[in-house]
């Protein structure tokens, strides 16, 4: 039976996101399919397991969740997702955002100088806060603050969660900044001319006009943001590997240790499906709760 | 184009074939090239060095998963006797006894290098080309001039009043026993280990595969960890960072900051000698050496394998792949290491060697070597490793006393190697 224009449109669409499905088969969906069956084995990268993995059932996941280890990245995991995905880098990507939108004098230096830290690799990006960080009174940030009468510090091993923190706003803003400039772009210029003709202050223009219009494009920054965040291994490694003691040992840290480190794949695998989940769990709210147009 | 395949085929024929050989660490791996040459010569083969990522734990990280993908160098090095028995049971390492029992070698290695090579069933699966010789070295010219004994502690009450001493009269950290997750393998290898054979628990693992960790010996080697920790006489903050020996041994000994520590023969040379990046003036009459005491009495002195050799057992060159672990275990090959590295060629012949005899800091270890003793390692050990790791990071953290250590360490034993292995 011949098919109609219609349903040739159709399945030619289909075609079109094949290659694309294939990738995400092949680098998403295989390897998470792979990891959710290591989970339930004892898998591991040396011993006797190396070579005789067996199913073990839950046992990864009961052991996980009695694991102060695990606990303790999870929660440093989330006051690192909000410190500077949340807060630092929306603010300021916000900020950075709304402040360029205005014809201001070297507005291309500006723009360069935000955009860069996204542009460096993440372990050069590493190597580059660790001079400025580590070193004590050598350190370069070290030097800058003793020349207002600040105390040398170890920035790293002090305040080691703050450094991460304020590392990862660095590079993040630029994200930020790009997503909200477009987003105010789409705001239509006589709604603010509106507002003015009725006298509406700043303040009043930003929280009842901005902000609200913005909310789509806040909500889906906070998506793919905490997402990523979640996600981050190799600054952090780089910089700090999970310490002192653990204080900045993120969750992707602390699967790479249980996995890498510790050899035992199984159990590793396990905290990966679980953050799996919270990952998939955030995302849902984000798009379902808060209704937002992905 | 006939012609042309069969050309390749031939050539291909003729050509030396190449054996991969994993090496990490600059020192290693000019160590490494040195040798290349002569065995390249020798075997009439080409040598390929690969190059890993020069932390311990990083390059064993690396090169286990590469094992595990199948896509390993023919030849490569354990970091630890207690790597050893896991690369065993994993299936990673193919058996080599009977070309080293054949070896001309063989006959020259101290017998504390053939029990460390040799498995219980008297398989040899990795060779221990190297041996380092583990004991307390302290800096004899800051405890002279602070009027402190250099006398051989009796005992491990003797160490800590000692270290005591030292933080009393010079305000210095005493004694550093490596400790915490970041040290990694050197936690158990260089300082937990070598209390064990003075403990009421003198050998961890026996010979039926169960591991001694619920015994009185365990607990109190914790509890010289905990004495150490909470009197302030071991540098704490660098063992919680990353590479945790570079700020104690290499910029707080040398300086006179810490003024003993655990460590091996290679102190000598990479860590303290004329050619590393903070040296010890004068190092061999400045930093002497305890052998470490026993908890009532008595000492002993570690002997632990380094130049771990073992060839992958996918290797696709296994009979040359063995042929140039033997090579790299010549005399020549190991004073190499011995001179950049600072442990002990585990042949006694290497005595005679012009430059060994140049060592001149190392040349007297080399008599302690037969009088050493050794820890047997069983498989889980890397398991125990860790787990030890562990325990005294919660020490170091100070979120536990000896039992709470000792309890994180046996629970994380069981919970990977079930509850039947520990004893």
């Amino acid at each position: 039976m011949a098919m109609t224009y219609e349903t040739r449109v159709a399945w030619q669409n289909r075609m079109l996101l094949v290659p694309a499905l294939v990738l995400l088969a092949c680098f998403i969906l295989i390897p998470a399919g792979a990891a959710i069956y290591i989970s339930f084995t004892n898998e591991a990268l040396s011993g006797f397991a190396a070579a005789h993995p067996q199913l073990v059932g839950l046992k990864n996941y009961v052991r996980l969740f009695s694991d102060d280890g695990f606990w303790n990245s999870l929660v440093v995991t989330a006051f690192f997702v909000f410190g500077s995905s949340i807060v630092g880098q929306f603010v300021l990507g916000l900020a950075s955002a709304m402040a360029l939108s205005r014809p201001i004098a070297f507005r291309p230096v500006f723009n360069a100088a935000i955009l860069l830290p996204n542009a460096v690799p993440e372990v050069v990006a590493g190597f580059i806060w660790i001079s400025m960080l580590a070193g004590g009174k050598y350190s370069t940030v070290s030097r800058i603050v003793g020349l207002v009468g600040i105390p040398p510090q170890n920035w790293l091993g002090s305040l080691p969660l703050l450094m991460i923190i304020v590392v990862n706003t660095w590079r993040g803003i630029a994200f930020a900044m790009i997503l909200m400039t477009s987003g105010l772009s789409a705001v239509p210029t006589d709604v603010y001319e509106a507002a003015r003709m009725d006298g509406a202050t700043p303040r009043q223009i930003f929280w009842r006009i901005t902000l609200p219009l913005l909310r789509p494009t806040i909500f889906l920054y906070m998506l793919v943001s905490t997402a990523g965040t979640i996600a981050i291994f190799g600054l952090i490694y780089t910089l700090t590997r999970g310490g002192p003691g653990g204080a900045t040992e993120i969750i992707g840290i602390y699967i790479y240790n249980q996995s890498f480190t510790a050899y035992q794949l199984g159990y590793g695998s396990a905290v990966a499906v679980i953050m799996l989940g919270v990952s998939v769990a955030i995302g849902t709210v984000y798009v379902r709760v808060l209704k937002v147009q992905v | 184009m006939v012609a042309a395949i069969s050309g390749a085929v031939v050539s291909s024929c003729t050509s030396a074939q190449t054996i991969r050989v994993a090496e990490h660490r600059p020192a290693r791996i000019d160590a490494l090239n040195k040798s290349i040459p002569s065995v390249e010569k020798q075997l009439g083969i080409s040598i390929e060095v690969v190059e890993y990522p020069a932390p311990e734990r990083d390059y064993m990280s690396k090169l286990l998963t590469e094992l595990g993908a199948g896509n390993a160098p023919d030849l490569f090095t354990a970091n630890f006797d207690s790597d050893v028995a896991d690369l065993v049971s994993a299936g990673y390492l193919a058996p080599i006894t009977a070309e080293v029992k054949a070896w001309d070698g063989y006959a020259h290695l101290f017998d504390v290098a053939k029990k460390l090579s040799t498995r219980a069933n008297g398989e040899i699966y990795a060779l221990d080309s190297m041996l380092g010789v583990e004991q307390i070295y302290f800096r004899r010219d800051l405890l002279d001039k602070a009027g402190i004994s250099t006398a051989q502690p009796t005992s491990w009450k003797d160490l800590l009043d000692r270290a005591r001493e030292i933080k009393k009269k010079t305000g210095k950290y005493g004694l550093l026993l490596p400790a915490g997750i970041s040290w990694g393998g050197g936690a158990f290898n260089e300082g937990f280990a070598l209390f064990v054979p003075g403990s009421k628990t003198p050998q961890i693992a026996n010979d039926d595969g169960t591991l001694n960790l619920n015994g009185e010996g365990v607990r109190d080697i914790l509890g010289l960890y905990r004495s150490l920790i909470d009197e302030d006489l071991m540098p704490i903050e660098p063992l919680l960072g990353p590479e945790p020996w570079v700020i104690p041994k290499y910029t707080m000994f040398p300086a006179g900051d810490l003024i003993a520590t655990t460590c091996g023969t290679w102190c000598y040379i990479y860590d303290w000698g004329k050619d590393s990046k903070n040296p010890v003036p004068d190092v061999i009459k400045n930093v002497g050496t305890w052998a470490v005491p026993g908890m009532a009495g008595g000492s002993s002195v570690t002997v632990s394998g380094r130049n771990i050799w073992a060839v992958n057992a996918k290797s696709a060159h296994l009979v040359l792949a063995k042929k140039v672990l033997l090579a790299l275990s010549s005399v020549n090959a190991t004073v190499a290491y011995a001179q950049l590295l600072g442990n002990i060629p585990a042949r006694k012949d290497a005595a005679d060697n012009r430059d060994f005899q140049a060592l001149t800091e190392l040349v007297p270890v080399l008599k302690n070597v037969e009088n050493g003793t050794f820890l047997k390692s069983a498989p889980g050990f890397s398991v125990v490793s860790e787990g030890v790791a562990r325990a005294t990071e919660a020490l170091l953290r100070k979120q536990t006393d000896a039992v709470g250590a000792q309890a994180i360490l046996v629970k994380y034993v069981k919970d990977l190697l079930g509850d039947k292995v520990v004893k």
